[in-house]
């Protein structure tokens, strides 16, 4: 493909980076990126990557845009609360830059739809509220060979991994997810907005150097931030050999909704 | 032996930062994060000498034991 002038005066400031040029530029708009969730994490990412010419976004979220998302979840405004997150989102990012095609998926992902949303795309970035879409992206991600980036924060805290074929994923650090309850949520522990801005612009660098094939991955690492006491950390990670999904006698070869659920700590929470 | 613990975020709250501590020869993971009262599904990432371990894992004098807890949210 050859960038219209338009193109090359609209991505002029990272084309003349010797990592993208115009090659870069072109990988950029011919990419396929998914964005699992249009929230904290995925509006600051799709924001970049849509302003960056990532020429194939998908974004997949069933929910409705709510008063209390707009604190951190930029992609909308006042006058979308109620309104599908993915039109919204649909909405800001078209405006932002008209050179680029937004593809919605107004649903939760599952162990059923997964597979054949991820197929589709070069790259997946998590940007999901809940440890059960996590596990289940982590495990579509290794069983379908998809690189993908896992981001989760809470409070003034945040962590991602970087996942390729090969190196050590989600499920090598936590083999299960944690019961239902033990694990407070953003909605009942609070997050800081510029916590979801951080990580999701940091999702959003990873995909583009993914796609650009430039510069070092966050994979086999763990970055953990806590901004409030000012730590910033880079941890090596191994692949687990005793990881159920891809470590050597792996114990989950296909998605099933049941693994995906939360167990419950609380006997109480039941009723 | 010595083992040097560092936490962060949310658990350092009414803990500490760093601290080393005395242990006998053989103290796992687990034993450790007893010993500092927290309770056991609020630690969700264990490092040892920046590498990640599990709860089981036997520390050695020395050893730097990193904790970290839980980030689900987005």
């Amino acid at each position: 493909m050859n960038l219209t002038e338009d193109q090359i005066e609209r991505y002029s400031r990272q084309i003349i980076l010797d990592n993208v040029g115009g090659k870069g530029q072109e990988k950029l708009l011919q990419s396929r990126i998914l964005i699992i969730g249009a929230g904290g994490l995925g509006s600051p990412a799709a924001f970049y990557l849509a302003a960056a010419g990532a020429g194939n976004l998908g974004i997949i979220d069933g929910d409705e845009v709510d008063l209390s998302n707009l604190q951190r979840q930029i992609l909308h405004s006042t006058d979308d609360v109620g309104r599908a997150k993915v039109d919204s989102a649909k909405e800001t990012l078209e405006k932002l830059n008209p050179d680029i095609n937004i593809i919605t998926y107004n649903k939760r992902v599952n162990a059923q739809n997964i597979s054949s949303i991820i197929s589709e795309y070069d790259f997946i970035i998590d940007g999901t509220d809940n440890f059960g879409a996590k596990f289940l992206i982590n495990d579509a991600c290794v069983l379908n060979k998809k690189p993908y980036s896992h981001g989760g924060i809470l409070r003034f805290h945040g962590q991602t991994i970087t996942h390729v074929p090969g190196s050590a994923c989600y499920r090598c650090l936590f083999e299960t997810l944690p019961p239902k309850g033990a694990v407070p949520s953003c909605s009942e522990a609070g997050v800081l907005g510029v916590v979801a801005g951080f990580l999701g612009t940091l999702q959003a660098s990873e995909a583009m150097k993914y796609i650009l094939k430039t510069g070092e991955l966050l994979t086999d690492s763990l970055f953990y931030f806590d901004i409030l006491n000012t730590e910033f950390r880079l941890l090596k990670i191994k692949r687990n050999k005793n990881c159920p999904v891809c470590g050597d006698n792996p114990s989950i070869s296909k998605l099933e909704e049941k693994n995906y659920e939360q167990p419950v700590c609380d006997l109480k929470q039941q009723r | 032996m010595e083992i040097k613990i560092k936490l962060f975020a949310s658990l350092t709250k009414n803990r500490f930062i760093e601290e080393i501590r005395r242990y006998e020869e053989g103290t796992n993971v687990k034993t450790v994060i007893e010993d500092i009262n927290i309770p056991e599904n609020e630690v969700f990432i264990i490092f040892v000498n920046n590498i990640h371990a599990g709860k089981d894992y036997l520390l050695k004098d020395g050893d730097t034991l990193a904790l970290f807890p839980p980030s689900g949210g987005g």
